[in-house]
């Protein structure tokens, strides 16, 4: 397989876009993308979307709205669907049109627009990502199943709700730095313990966004990508994991078995370790799932996430950065969108591009990761620059 | 009532699951047969929600995973006015969501 390199990234600014429909966002996205990698879409062969919800958008076949509102008619284009983690199915698809030589050029787009259905409906939809048969008619929610997690990882290794909060107080932070993030503004650890439960022990600081949104990405081929960039961005690593639909099933409700899966196939392709990542964007749809993120991904022990966060070694000049994009939680989570913003955010930063305040120095070596569901499917890749 | 809730059992190697699954996860066998999930266990850990979904008028929700004696886990709503991780819950099948005039039953626990 040929190697496939990172040429061109773009992304709408995020939020609530009234403003904007889902295939204008995606053209703003895809617009910037091809900008960035200096191309027009004609030399493009082949384009991958990822729009996650039908039911958001009210219509079967979105994709087909931005293939044809960007102009891309008659070339071949390809929708990918894996609830929150669409955006990395894409890139991963993507990946594969171009290793294989089907393809020498394409591009990637994921998009979503959540604002336009009630957030009871969005809260709806989003529970049926999870068993829709015997785990959502009893009323379960998003939110709902992160604070099961969180309240037996609490109970399991001792992570407080100070140690959540922290997670989003970071995220803020960092996201207050981001000017394409949805909520640009930094909040105290006083006000995320004190915000109202949405399922205890998870606050309204511990959960994410809903917001629109876009991203898009330009793959090449390695001939290609040397032409086209000065710094094209490898990716090295790719992994891919499922686990049970239901989560009572799960072998240990605090661990997501698929991101353990899906990090050690891409650190096994990448010839690479969790200490060699230099900048990570992690999963972080709720608080406790980053926590969860950085265990399950092997940054710490399991167990010993809270402790990361509490000593702040995952922010920049900690031994790992996370999430120094705002993550999920500051950024937002268009959810079709966020797997190829995660890959778009890692890029610049390995490109040394990202924003005052919130760039890495000297990053070779990045990784995402993008959750399904509550766990069904997991996604980590792996990029490096030169 | 006559509502039960099913998972089923392997045949050939007894492997026990819930959720049911088309075939075993433990030996690959396809020869299933019905399981009855009832009985008594220990709430693994709980929830009350408070941004609900449709269908529900009510201020807040408690929703447990229960682990069965019999080592199947199961999710369901907590009828519990004191909760507490490890208590000892039995099952029940109640109305679990009113959607109009549409009732859907399912598993409920309440302490022994
Ligand atoms: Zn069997």
């Amino acid at each position: 397989m040929r190697k496939v390199g990172i040429v061109g990234i773009g992304q709408s600014r995020f939020g609530i876009r009234s403003d904007a429909s889902l295939r204008e966002l995606s053209f703003e996205a895809a617009k910037a993308s091809l900008d960035d990698a200096g191309i027009p879409l004609d030399d493009v062969q082949a384009m991958v979307v990822s729009v996650a919800s039908d039911e958001l958008s009210y219509a079967l076949q979105p994709s087909a709205q931005v293939v044809d509102y960007l102009g891309f008619n008659p070339k071949p284009s390809f929708r990918v669907e894996g609830a929150c983690a669409s955006g990395s199915m894409a890139v991963r698809t993507g990946w594969m049109t171009v290793a294989s030589g089907l393809a020498d050029l394409v591009i990637v787009v994921g998009a979503e627009k959540m604002t336009e259905v009630s957030t009871a409906a969005v809260t709806d939809v989003l529970g049926r990502a999870g068993d829709f048969m015997w785990e959502y008619p009893f009323g379960m929610t998003f939110p709902g199943y992160y604070a099961l997690i969180a309240r037996a990882h609490m109970a399991k290794y001792g992570t407080t709700e100070e140690q959540l909060s922290m997670v989003a107080v970071k995220n803020h932070h960092y996201g207050a730095l981001n000017p394409y993030a949805h909520m640009r503004k930094e909040i105290s650890l006083d006000k995320a313990m004190s915000s109202f439960t949405v399922a205890d022990p998870l606050k309204l600081y511990d959960c994410c966004l809903i917001s629109d949104g876009a991203a898009a990405i330009v793959l090449a081929s390695d001939k290609l990508a040397g032409s086209l960039s000065k710094k094209p961005v490898w990716i090295s690593g790719l992994g891919l994991g499922t686990d049970t639909i239901s989560l009572s099933d799960r072998r240990d409700i605090t661990t997501l078995d698929a991101t353990v899966e899906a990090a050690r196939q891409a650190y096994d392709m990448a010839g690479i370790g969790p200490k060699d990542i230099d900048v990570a964007v992690v999963h972080d749809c709720f608080t406790i799932a980053e926590i969860a993120a950085y265990e399950d991904l092997g940054f710490c022990a399991k167990g010993e996430g809270g402790k990361l966060i509490e000593e702040k070694r995952t922010y920049i000049g900690g031994d790992i950065p996370v999430n120094v994009d705002g993550g999920l939680k500051s950024k937002g989570h268009p959810i079709g969108a966020t797997g190829v913003a995660m890959a778009a955010e890692i890029a610049k930063q390995l490109r040394g591009e990202a924003d005052p305040g919130r760039q890495v120095e000297n990053a070779r070596i990045g990784l995402s990761h993008n959750v399904g569901g509550n766990g069904q499917h997991a996604a980590v890749h792996v990029f490096q620059v030169d | 009532m006559n509502e039960k809730v099913y998972g089923a059992r392997c045949k050939d190697c007894g492997k026990e699951m819930y959720p049911a699954h088309a075939r075993c996860p433990e030996c690959g066998s396809e020869k299933l047969e019905p399981l009855e999930i009832a009985g008594q266990g220990k709430v693994l850990t709980y929830t009350d929600l408070y941004a609900l979904p449709l269908d529900y008028e009510r201020r807040y929700l408690r929703l447990a995973i229960v682990e069965l004696d019999s080592g199947l886990r199961a999710t369901g709503q907590l009828l519990d006015e004191k909760p507490k991780l490890g208590k000892r819950v039995r099952t029940t099948i109640g109305v679990v969501r009113q959607s109009g005039d549409r009732k859907i039953h399912g598993l409920q626990f309440v302490p022994v």
